[in-house]
């Protein structure tokens, strides 16, 4: 057993209530910048919609995350290194710019400075990317907000699939749920495992995702591999970029910038830890629907004496084993077990989870035969099936599909607020709902503080990292983070080589790495070929 | 009251500090919330905190509205008012250019967006990029479809007060028979010349004018007398009808 830390993230999608906050504030800190127009580290989706990029998950066509090769071995749905480097120059799997969208900006300046003319002046709109004029924008990072479009593509959402007779773009079945999305900072990712620089890496001391400038080689893998399509490139500057989880902040204590101004307050940030040594196996049980199971065994019980003792000796502080114990994160996801992974399926054991939603009750007596109780407002306790929300398609989005594991947390949050309207509305203090779905009266009130009232300390419980450890810390951060000129710049320690110029042609640049060079021992074939422990582990 | 001043003594606001941002202004007993020392607005907080009566002859919040004139129209308490039958009392919307073409009368909506509040505009790059970057008048399916337009197709929308051109955004959360488009739209931004009148597209008023009922019309009366922002019988200027029509023309911007 070797345990580290990871900081995680819950969403409780109840509450989203698509205000788009996290997105504008994220964009403003990282991605609001040259080559970084299109990019949204965070990005809040409507579903069902074809989301951004386009159908991204859609494994078939993107081929991203891993799955098991005949022998029950777990692999790179992309393929392997040979695959790689017989095709690197022309990865059919990369979503091109329509994908995501081009990205644009006004000719604001024509409002103060147009000539005196017939017609009230107009700002146009115009490329960023190539500066044209767009007089009929066609996509965007959010084009289908509030279902807009829906009817002509709501079948194309993947989710759809197998489930359309149960998903339909008709007023009276309409349904919709906003599913904010960032950087999954997964336990196996398939991005860094993709990475043929090594430029891509997951932090030791809290599991992070992070791109190193310096070594990225513009390969791009790492955006075709992440099943998320949450790892971007930069044109300009010719690296790959992501959600960095705020890092600068994470590491004093701070909950992420989409965290701290989330005005429904639905995010959890805290601390699991976790078995490494368990992952791959995790990883690669044969049945998709154990991917969820699996991932909770890797997790371990920080109250736990003996994780204590083994932790402490792997080098994870003693305030942070504290915080683990405090984690809603951890709360959520295993102690109650409210929390689901995104997309389990893709096998790259994501952590940020989410709560699915409850929805209002669809059946009505006129047409169903329906026949609730007025008391019973979440009639979920009994019937999940009757909730407006297919539970198909939450299965598919939380659970691989596995109705049995989103019918099971539903009936848990509907017996909450049964429980709770009981005591509060009618002083009434009853016990068999909470024992109905496995949980003490003590428990069911504690998750009902969590979701509902719980205040800043309690939602966020992150452990400022350490002196002893600044060190690693210090010497990641100038190579980690998106300091580069132009640049957000939250990485401070690093030295400029002002010499280089910004951003340099990406082809240009693959090229030289592709010349053989005498004085390059980077050489990214070299590396590709060479004996990197993580995917010798992988390719045994 | 005075703490609510606490801090705030030697405020003063040129009109230079205007031009330059909007300012926060002093907590005023006039208003209904705290909005000192850095918290942000939430109604009849000074209510509710200061002890102070609301602006009601009982001072406190009332749901029944005992004017005679309230009473005599049926409006005592909240009630349903259907909608105005525009048609009857102002003739047909519609065909105003005899081309005869292919149109349908429709309630028009214009509730407040998610992203604003009042007059609070969204037209800025980031929440633009955040839709479809211009004007949308939501559509249902099946009246998109009787008047062959598709999501994202240009359409312009008008009746005896105005005219706005603008794309549709089809949705199936939309009833049949009505379309919405969202309040505080401007049209500074991506807004082309109309095909009716060749002149800039128009804004979500530009479909609406005041109407006033006679309860409007009540003053001196308790919470019923003029204030600024203030609330006062329900208005009905947003009850209005339109008619929807695909573009034919060319898009043009100048």
């Amino acid at each position: 057993m070797t345990i580290r830390a990871q900081v995680g993230m819950v969403m409780n999608l109840d509450k989203c209530i698509g205000c788009h906050t996290c997105s504008v504030t994220c964009k403003q800190v990282w991605t609001d910048r040259p080559g970084a127009e299109y990019m949204w580290f965070n990005d809040v989706e409507t579903k069902p919609g074809v989301g951004y990029p386009k159908r991204w998950e859609d494994q078939e066509q993107w081929r991203g995350g891993w799955e098991l090769d005949k022998k029950g071995r777990l692999r790179l749905k992309g393929g392997g290194r040979l695959k790689k480097l017989l095709r690197i120059f022309a990865n059919p799997d990369m979503p091109e710019l329509d994908d995501y969208y081009e990205p644009w900006t006004y000719d604001f300046d024509q409002l103060v400075e147009a000539p005196r003319q017939r017609h009230d002046p107009v700002a146009r709109a115009r490329s960023q990317v190539s500066g044209r004029r767009m007089d009929e924008i066609g996509w965007g990072p959010n084009w289908e907000d509030n279902l807009a479009g829906a009817p002509e593509r709501i079948h194309d959402d993947p989710l759809t699939d197998g489930i359309e007779d149960q998903v339909r773009a008709e007023y009276e079945q309409a349904f919709m749920l906003y599913l904010p999305r960032i950087c999954e900072h997964c336990l196996n990712p398939a991005c860094v495992a993709s990475c043929p620089s090594g430029a891509m890496y997951k932090r030791e001391e809290d599991g992070i995702v992070l791109v190193d400038q310096e070594k990225c080689r513009s390969w791009r893998y790492c955006v075709s591999g992440c099943p998320y399509k949450k790892v971007y490139f930069n044109h300009k500057s010719g690296k790959a970029e992501k959600c960095t989880l705020c890092y600068p902040r994470i590491e004093q204590g701070q909950p992420t910038i989409c965290s701290e101004t989330c005005v429904g307050r639905i995010r959890y940030l805290g601390l699991v830890l976790y078995d490494v040594d368990r992952v791959e196996a995790a990883a690669s049980v044969p049945d998709e629907r154990d991917l969820l199971a699996a991932q909770r065994d890797v997790f371990l019980d920080p109250s736990d004496p003996d994780v204590r003792a083994r932790a402490l000796a792997d080098g994870i502080p003693e305030d942070w084993i504290d915080a683990a114990v405090r984690s809603p994160v951890y709360a959520l996801a295993m102690r109650y077990r409210v929390a689901l992974p995104l997309h389990p399926e893709y096998r790259t054991l994501p952590m940020v989870w989410y709560v699915p939603p409850l929805s209002p009750i669809a059946g009505t007596m006129e047409a169903d035969g329906y026949e609730a109780d007025p008391d019973e407002v979440f009639s979920a306790v009994d019937d999940p099936d009757a909730m407006r929300v297919p539970v198909d398609y939450l299965a598919n989005l939380l659970a691989a599909g596995d109705g049995e594991q989103i019918r099971d947390v539903l009936r848990r949050l509907a017996a909450m607020r049964h429980h709770m309207r009981k005591r509060e509305v009618l002083g009434e203090h009853d016990e068999s709902r909470a024992a109905a779905v496995g949980m003490s009266v003590e428990e069911i009130e504690d998750l009902y503080r969590l979701l509902a009232i719980a205040k800043y300390e309690d939602r966020y419980v992150i452990p400022p990292a350490h002196a002893e450890q600044a060190g690693n810390l210090l010497e990641e951060r100038g190579t980690c983070g998106l300091d580069f000129e132009g640049g957000p710049g939250n990485c401070g320690a690093i030295e400029r080589d002002v010499s280089r110029p910004p951003g340099y042609d990406a082809a240009a640049d693959a090229q030289s790495a592709m010349r053989p060079d005498a004085d390059r021992v980077d050489l990214d074939i070299v590396q590709m070929l060479g004996d990197r422990r993580r995917e010798e582990g992988l390719d045994r | 009251m005075d703490h609510l001043a606490t801090g705030s003594e030697d405020l003063r606001i040129t009109f230079a500090d205007a031009q330059v941002q909007p300012r926060t202004v002093m907590t005023s007993p006039e208003w209904s919330g705290i909005e000192a020392h850095g918290r942000r607005y939430s109604p009849f907080t000074m209510n509710v905190e200061c002890d102070k009566p609301w602006h009601t002859l009982s001072g406190r919040q009332h749901l029944y509205l005992d004017h005679a004139w309230m009473l005599e129209l049926g409006e005592g308490l909240p009630a349903y008012r259907p909608p105005l039958r525009y048609t009857a009392i102002f003739g047909d919307q519609g065909a105003r250019d005899g081309s005869g073409r292919k149109e349908l009368t429709l309630q028009y909506l214009t509730p407040h967006s998610k992203w604003s509040i009042h007059s609070e505009y969204q037209d800025n790059l980031h929440m633009l990029t955040l839709f479809r970057g211009g004007g949308m008048l939501w559509v249902s399916v099946e009246d998109a479809a009787d008047l062959d337009i598709a999501d994202g197709d240009w359409v312009e929308s008008y009746n005896r007060n105005g005219v706005i051109a603008l794309r549709a955004t089809v949705s199936h959360r939309i009833p049949q028979g009505t379309c919405l488009l969202y309040h505080a739209k401007d049209r500074n931004l991506q807004v082309p010349l109309t095909e009716m009148h060749g002149r800039r597209g128009g804004t979500d008023n530009s479909l609406t004018r005041i109407v006033m009922k006679p309860t409007h019309f009540i003053g001196g009366y308790a919470q019923l007398s003029f204030g600024f922002n203030y609330y006062g019988p329900t208005g009905s200027q947003r009850d209005e009808v339109t008619v929807l029509r695909k573009r034919e023309a060319k898009v043009v911007y100048e």
